[in-house]
């Protein structure tokens, strides 16, 4: 099944140990800037932290402007053959999302490989912000919170262990039986 | 031996009067002997003192500031992303440091330096760029006047430069506040001992790095394993999840619960409200993200933001607990919005708040008893809980406006002012207390009393152990608890990592050794380590001695002999002056240090090779 690195924003601590772990799984250094994951942070209008990270697109961007046609997707990856790469850099800067990143150590660009499947920064993760979802799955939590979000549902509000706590429920019809 | 990892041996030099940019070659003994950050500002420090016969002014421009990270800052381990600021303190006179978090030091190491040491002072407000190989001095004039938050994103923009880090101070820094403070990431501080007011005295209003170097590791792969150990320890603790919702606030329940939460200026240690000040609260009906400092899991940084009410959008990153106390219950206010609102304005402005916090408290008493009339306040009454009232203080404060330019010099300035506010004012060496109160605490006495820098609690935070488990303590195990925590310490400064995973978490100290070994290549035991970690202790001491402290400026505030918290499980309770002295003499006994407090002659020859 294919599987998509995911990030949810909302969950990001900006504390950027994706972007150690990359660089140390890829290049054995301790150097956030040769990561292919970026925690961006705005403050305080608005208040944001959000890893930049390939989505790995079905029609990568990157790949049509792609010279040398170094570029592929395939297996849900989109691959960068080193062998046919210039380093025009082109696809950096031609991302959409700005997620593919130069280092003037690094030869080649720097591009998200997912780990071979099992994207190392997703395991490092302390806050739950990277996840690795089928596609099948992609897009459930916002498809749950617009059904929670029904605007005909009641709340009440209720303290729990000093947690708060909100129960949601219709309102049953009450016409005459 | 040499040093196989773990720095870039070079020290980047400022003259900021002159211009003159250098960077200098560190021996493998200076590395190996002082580490990092606290570490190296101290004999930097020292040795600068020494060139100038211990004689410098604070505010002067021979007051050398050493901004230095540790060999751990921006590594793959828990909480490396700490940077300390040292010098000689405007606030006390003597040897000051404060450390922040965020990622400025990661990204100052980045530029390729282990250390940044500035002297002198520019002839117009001007910012240092260090961008990797490249350093320029800027003269921002236009920068005046703005806030820390509005400053760093002013720069940015200016420079082209959204992933640099800026260190900048606001107003406060500018107009020299003795506890002004230095701010990154927007709202990550070096708060105490006034090390804003030392760049605003060098016409710096900002430092602003941007790197790309690989940070030098000895043994990459081992340094990994050994952190991911330490990374699943934190991850297993049963507070992990708490720290990470609540961080630092949790205390807030702790100290009210144990009376060490300051309330009315210390008048009271407990505080009938603090439910609505608590993590609980500020979770439930504040928090809107979370926020940690560079490669750290417990996340303690919360995002908060005052949805309704007269505070309405104000945001800001935190309150911790001592940002709490001081701007809540110890100014009697139960309102977590004006608290909130007052945590923001001192980002703002550039003030610490535990200082901020201090000086308004002892104000309002200070009114209250009549020792300051209504024009000593500009005519302004100011009584427990005007919110009001305190946030105009704390802008007076730091734009040194009427009595403002007075509380803006810090508790000496005050004392000197109107003799009875020594009784109120809670300060050792001119540093105003931090928000644990020490009352029921011999040990947490001794450590304010003995802290090199002050009356500040990360030197030996021994109160809750005390508390917990030290009501029979001996008088050796008082002692030995504080010398151990002063020799501890040092350590994580020096490393340039934070210290709560170890005192919250419980982190082992066997750990940090591990990590320093694998970085650098050395291989010493932890003995070695804490007993370097130990001599800056001293030096630091010998520094403080040298420029005249001695055995009565170890002393504490007058409140803590005479006047009881009120209410509470510690109502009553007070530090006895002659156990108290009987303690300082096994103290300075067990430090090797005479009866006066000074330690013996021939260390200083240990640090001046």
């Amino acid at each position: 099944m294919l599987k998509k690195l995911t990030v949810i924003p909302e969950q990001c601590c900006g504390c950027r140990i994706c972007e150690l772990v990359c660089a140390i799984t890829h290049f054995q250094v301790n150097n956030p800037k040769k990561s292919a994951i970026r925690v961006v942070s705005t403050y305080p209008h608005p208040m944001i932290r959000m890893p930049i990270v390939c989505s790995q697109c079905k029609v990568p961007v990157c790949a049509q402007v792609c010279p040398v046609d170094a570029l592929q997707w395939s297996d849900g990856i989109v691959q960068l053959d080193q062998a046919q790469c210039i380093s025009c850099y082109k696809c950096v800067e031609s991302c959409p999302f700005g997620a593919i990143y130069a280092h003037e150590e690094c030869e080649y660009p720097i591009k998200c490989d997912m780990c071979n499947g099992d994207p190392e920064c997703v395991k490092k993760c302390p806050t739950g912000a990277l996840r690795l979802l089928p596609e099948i799955a992609l897009g459930e939590s916002k498809r749950l919170n617009n059904v929670l979000s029904y605007t005909a549902m009641k709340e009440i509000e209720l303290y729990e262990k000093g947690e708060r706590k909100v129960i949601r429920y219709a309102e049953v019809g009450k016409e005459e039986l | 031996m040499s040093v196989k990892g773990g720095y870039f041996k070079k020290e980047l030099s400022v003259d900021l009067t002159t211009g003159h940019i250098e960077r200098q070659d560190l021996s493998d003994s200076f590395l190996e002997k002082y580490i990092g950050g606290r570490g190296f500002g101290a004999k930097l420090v020292w040795d600068n003192l020494r060139r100038h016969d211990f004689k410098i002014d604070p505010l002067e421009p021979e007051n050398l500031l050493v901004v230095a990270p540790g060999p751990l800052t921006g590594l793959y381990l828990p909480s490396s992303g700490k940077n300390s600021f040292v010098a000689i303190s405007p606030a006390t006179g003597l040897y000051g440091d404060s450390s922040m978090g965020g990622g400025f030091g990661v990204e100052l190491r980045q530029t390729g330096i282990d250390v940044l040491t500035l002297r002198g002072r520019a002839s117009e407000l001007s910012i240092l760029f260090i961008d990797g190989n490249e350093v320029a001095i800027l003269p921002m004039p236009e920068l005046k006047g703005k806030s820390c938050l509005d400053a760093e994103a002013m720069i940015k923009e200016r420079l082209g430069a959204q992933v640099a880090h800026v260190a900048t101070i606001g107003v406060a820094g500018e107009n020299m506040v003795k506890f002004a403070c230095v701010n990154t990431d927007w709202s990550r501080n070096a708060g105490r001992t006034g090390m804003g007011a030392i760049m605003g005295s060098k016409n710096l209003k900002a430092i602003v790095v941007r790197g790309n170097k690989d940070l030098p590791v000895y043994d990459v792969l081992g340094l990994m394993a050994e952190a991911d150990k330490a990374y699943k320890y934190m991850r297993e603790h049963t507070f992990f999840k708490m720290w990470q919702a609540q961080g630092l606030m949790n205390v807030v329940d702790y100290a009210n619960l144990t009376g060490i939460l300051p309330a009315y200026n210390f008048k009271d240690s407990v505080f009938a409200k603090s439910e609505q000040l608590n993590g609980a609260t500020m979770l439930n009906q504040y928090k809107i993200g979370d926020s940690a400092c560079f490669s750290c899991s417990m996340c303690c940084g919360n995002i908060c933001l005052v949805k309704s009410g007269k505070y309405v959008g104000t945001m800001t990153e935190g309150p911790e607990y001592e940002t709490c106390a001081m701007l809540g219950p110890n100014l009697g206010i139960d309102n977590f919005d004006a608290v909130l609102s007052a945590a923001r304005l001192c980002d703002e402005l550039g003030v610490d708040t535990i200082s901020t916090g201090n000086i308004i408290g002892a104000v309002i008493e200070g009114y209250e008893k009549g020792i300051l009339s209504l024009a000593d306040l500009d005519g302004r009454e100011i009584t427990w809980g005007e919110e009001d009232a305190i946030l105009e203080l704390i802008r007076k404060i730091a734009y040194r406006e009427g009595l403002g330019d007075i509380l803006a010099d810090g508790s000496r300035r005050i004392i000197e002012e109107w003799n009875d506010m020594g009784k109120i004012i809670l300060q050792v060496k001119g540093l105003e207390q931090s928000a644990y109160d020490s009352r029921a605490s011999m040990s947490m006495a001794l450590a304010y009393a003995t802290s090199d820098i002050g009356a500040h609690h990360t030197r030996a935070w021994t109160v809750a152990k005390e508390m917990e488990e030290g009501r029979g303590w001996s008088d050796d195990e008082k002692v030995g608890i504080v010398i151990y925590h002063q020799k501890v310490r040092p350590l994580f400064d020096m490393l340039g990592v934070c210290r709560l995973p170890w005192i919250e978490l419980g982190l082992n100290e066997l750990h940090y050794q591990k990590f320093y070994n694998s970085v650098t290549g050395n291989a010493l035991s932890l003995e070695e380590l804490l007993a370097l970690s130990n001599d800056i202790y001293d030096l630091t001491r010998l520094v403080n001695t040298r420029l005249g402290v001695s055995r009565k400026d170890d002393s504490l505030p007058y409140k803590v002999w005479a006047n009881p918290p009120l209410t509470g499980p510690n109502a009553g309770k007070v530090i006895n002056q002659k156990d108290f002295e009987k303690l300082l003499s096994l103290y300075y006994e067990k430090r090797g240090w005479d009866e006066d407090g000074k330690p013996p002659a021939s260390l200083e020859n240990k640090f001046n090779e």
